[in-house]
């Protein structure tokens, strides 16, 4: 991501660096190769948003709100509510991260974590239904990246699957020919929960949650995403380099362990915001 | 029912086989490189313009050739129309592709330039991505870019609880798992990979292992192509 | 012994201790292609001959321009490459040049034509040319035509056998620009017999008979022309 200022020498020497650690198994910052940084989510950092999840990785930090309308379906899904994931990289989270319109590092994020809390069912849309045809729950998770230091993938996923599992939505029934707000509050249709475990490629060797150093000098970004039951449910590759095939499977192994522990800390969060 | 009880899938194929694939090279006269393909409905023409002088000036890179990438989806190669407008979708997938590319070319070699792939979906089908990225790869050949090895693309998929080779339009849309893989095939490595849907592992290392074996066809079209154009198919490619 | 070969980008030219030259690239002791192209192994070193690509500058070039804008110092033209050429005032009217003196445009105008040569050029800058050396300067009169750069070899020919062919057989001159940017200039019937060769060799580069094909072409001329 073109968060971090880039200098062609420092980069070279950095790698180089890198790559003698990598060959001992350690990492500049002191971590092994598969070592996540401290994850701290904090659940319902935001009040007035339905559902909210404050998310540090290291140095990255990412706050995610849900908000919720009734609106018409899509007219291809008339049996579903909608959920629509939008990430936004702020101007305070970098001096190089500019206000504007999403570039397509932002867009690429909005869209992969998208893809993995859809593609698992996360959100039961089924049942977001208060019409059918006419009128549906639209929920929108919006994601706001607060400071740039790699591996916003994880991140901006733990965050946006922190505040779903923590949201609790205006309830709304069909009265009279019209939709009116019960007063009550519900939680969403929860059926899955996907973890996202991202890896940076640097000549062939896989490290996880790569920082922001990391991730300026790696050939390749590889997000997979594993549901609930240890199958995978999304994936993308990214970088302008390239990688191994059989590094691929390699990654796939990792996420799925990675995946268990990533787990439980967001599982524990939720909990305690509960509680 | 994507697959009969005989194995069939909806446009006649078996699990591994490809949809027809044509390519040909040059098409675009203005263009530095094109090539223009047919993979299954998919009709798309992509142009390469470069290495030329760069526009913005600023944007310039010291010491290498800056790659631009633009894939773009004709209004009218949809069932319904397509807002000409750049989608998300649209942007996110010329991002990917120019990533695909971008490890074959040598970019060092034209410093302070730029390299336009316009990849231009004037009807779509399944797979215009990898569709795209194989015509493109063969575009950068034409225009003379110094390159390490072509680029192939294909899809695999999980269809009906089968994993198959190559999702067309419905399988695309209804299917239970999408993922394109781009691979460079002298050098094997893995250029692009993108995945959506639900695969055990058992079954995402075997659709992968597919998506790797069957990349190999489509570098051997692509080839064919090359060979037609600048040797007018007079040696057999082996 | 030289032995030819078809090759696209990434193909495996030949393995073994051999050197790899202009448009191959080697890992361990293979040899591969970057580019689509006719390769060459022979005294130790293996080459391709590129059949597509844009002119890219090489110092010592000789380069047919196009003056597309002028400063008080400079005229930039373009040489048909993604990079302007440079032919700064100092090269042309000496040390003493001060832009008080001197107004560029009276020497050269926006849309001359120059045969210039390329005196330097790399990564960090634009190549700066020179009009100083035989022949080189501004061209008068002519067709301009433009083939593709990488055919230019073939057009000159073994020690220039090909120029010489076309010269001869059309009664016109040829100058060519190894940008692939051509000017041929005389008799109207000549020029277009010049550039009717200029253009099969351009489309049939990469064949070995090339010269056979020119000489039948231009045979068959000879005979029309004896029939009159």
């Amino acid at each position: 991501m073109s968060m971090v200022k880039r200098s062609a020498i420092v980069d070279k020497l950095r790698r180089k660096r890198m790559l003698e650690l990598l060959a001992e198994g350690k990492r500049i910052d002191g971590r092994g190769p598969l070592d996540y940084r401290k994850l701290e989510v904090e659940i319902g950092a935001i009040e007035k948003a339905e559902g909210s999840a404050l998310v540090t990785l290291g140095n990255t930090k990412v706050v995610a709100g849900v908000k919720v309308k009734v609106e018409e379906p899509f007219p291809d899904t008339p049996d579903k509510g909608i959920l629509i994931v939008n990430a936004e990289v702020l101007p305070v989270a970098s001096a190089y991260a500019e206000p504007g319109p999403p570039d397509e590092n932002a867009i690429e994020l909005s869209r992969v974590t998208d893809r993995g809390v859809r593609a698992s069912g996360m959100v039961d849309l089924s049942k977001l239904v208060i019409v059918e045809g006419k009128w549906v729950y639209s929920i929108f998770v919006d994601v706001s990246v607060l400071n740039t230091d790699g591996n916003l993938f994880d991140a901006t996923s733990y965050a946006v699957v922190s505040a779903l599992l923590n949201a609790k939505i205006p309830k709304y029934v069909f009265e009279d020919g019209e939709v009116k707000e019960t007063g009550e509050v519900m939680p969403l249709p929860i059926s899955n929960v996907p973890i996202s475990v991202t890896m940076a490629s640097i000549e062939d060797k896989l490290v996880v949650d790569p920082n922001g150093e990391e991730e300026g000098v790696m050939d390749a970004r590889l997000t997979l995403v594993v549901d609930e039951e240890g199958r995978l449910c999304a994936g993308q590759k990214g970088g302008s380099g390239s990688l191994r095939p059989e590094k691929l499977m390699e990654a796939v192994e990792i996420a799925i362990n990675k995946s268990k522990e990533i787990r439980k800390v967001i599982e524990e969060a939720v909990k305690v915001g509960k509680a | 029912m994507l697959i009969d009880e005989k194995g069939i899938r909806t446009d006649g194929r078996k699990w591994n086989e490809l949809r027809p694939i044509k390519m040909e090279v040059g098409v675009l006269k203005n263009a530095d490189g094109s090539c223009y393909i047919e993979f299954g409905k998919n009709k798309i023409m992509v142009a390469v313009y470069g290495p030329k002088e760069v526009h913005p000036r600023h944007m310039a890179l010291s010491d290498r050739c800056l790659l631009r990438c633009r894939y773009h989806m004709s209004p009218f190669s949809t069932t319904t129309r397509k807002n000409p407008a750049p989608s998300r979708r649209e942007i996110e997938i010329s991002k990917v592709l120019r990533e695909a590319l971008e490890p074959s070319l040598i970019l060092e070699d034209y410093p302070r330039t730029a390299i336009d792939v316009f990849v231009e979906i004037l009807q779509s089908d399944g797979g215009s991505r990898c569709a795209g990225i194989t015509a493109a790869s063969v575009a950068l050949a034409d225009a003379g870019i110094n390159m390490r090895d072509l680029v192939s693309a294909v899809a695999v998929g999980k269809v009906d609880g089968k994993i198959v080779l190559d999702l067309n339009d419905v399988e695309d849309k209804e299917g239970e798992a999408d993922m394109p893989v781009a691979i460079m095939p002298n050098l094997n490595r893995v250029t692009l990979f993108q995945f959506e849907g639900i695969l055990t592992k058992e079954e995402f290392e075997k659709a992968y292992e597919l998506a790797l074996k069957s990349v190999k066809k489509i570098y051997k079209i692509q080839r064919e192509a090359l060979y037609e154009k600048y040797f007018e198919g007079e040696v057999k490619v082996e | 012994m030289v032995k030819r070969k078809y090759v696209v980008p990434g193909d495996l030219i030949v393995e073994g201790d051999l050197r790899a030259s202009t448009n191959t690239f080697k890992t361990g002791n293979r040899i591969y292609s970057l580019r689509v192209g006719l390769a060459e192994i022979g005294n130790g070193s293996v080459r391709v001959i590129p059949l597509s690509g844009t002119y890219i500058p090489r110092v010592g070039d000789v380069v047919v321009g196009e003056v597309i804008d002028i400063s008080a110092f400079a005229w930039q033209l373009d040489i048909n490459s993604c990079f302007y050429g440079y032919l700064t005032a100092q090269s042309v009217f000496g040390r003493g040049y001060s832009p008080s003196k001197y107004n560029l445009s009276n020497k050269f105008k926006i849309g001359d034509l120059l045969l210039a040569k390329i005196q330097s050029f790399d990564r960090t800058r634009d190549p700066m040319l020179s009009i100083s050396g035989p022949g080189l300067g501004p061209i008068e009169r002519g067709v301009v035509i433009k083939v593709n750069a990488m055919k230019v070899p073939r057009l000159i020919g073994k020690k220039g056998s090909m120029i010489r062919l076309i010269e001869s057989a059309t009664k016109c001159k040829v100058i060519l620009g190894q940008n692939g940017v051509i000017v041929v200039s005389g008799e109207p019937d000549g020029v277009s017999k010049a550039i009717e060769i200029i253009r099969l060799v351009e489309s049939k580069a990469h064949l070995a008979e090339l010269n056979r094909m020119v000489k039948e072409l231009i045979d068959s001329w000879g005979v029309r022309d004896a029939d009159r």
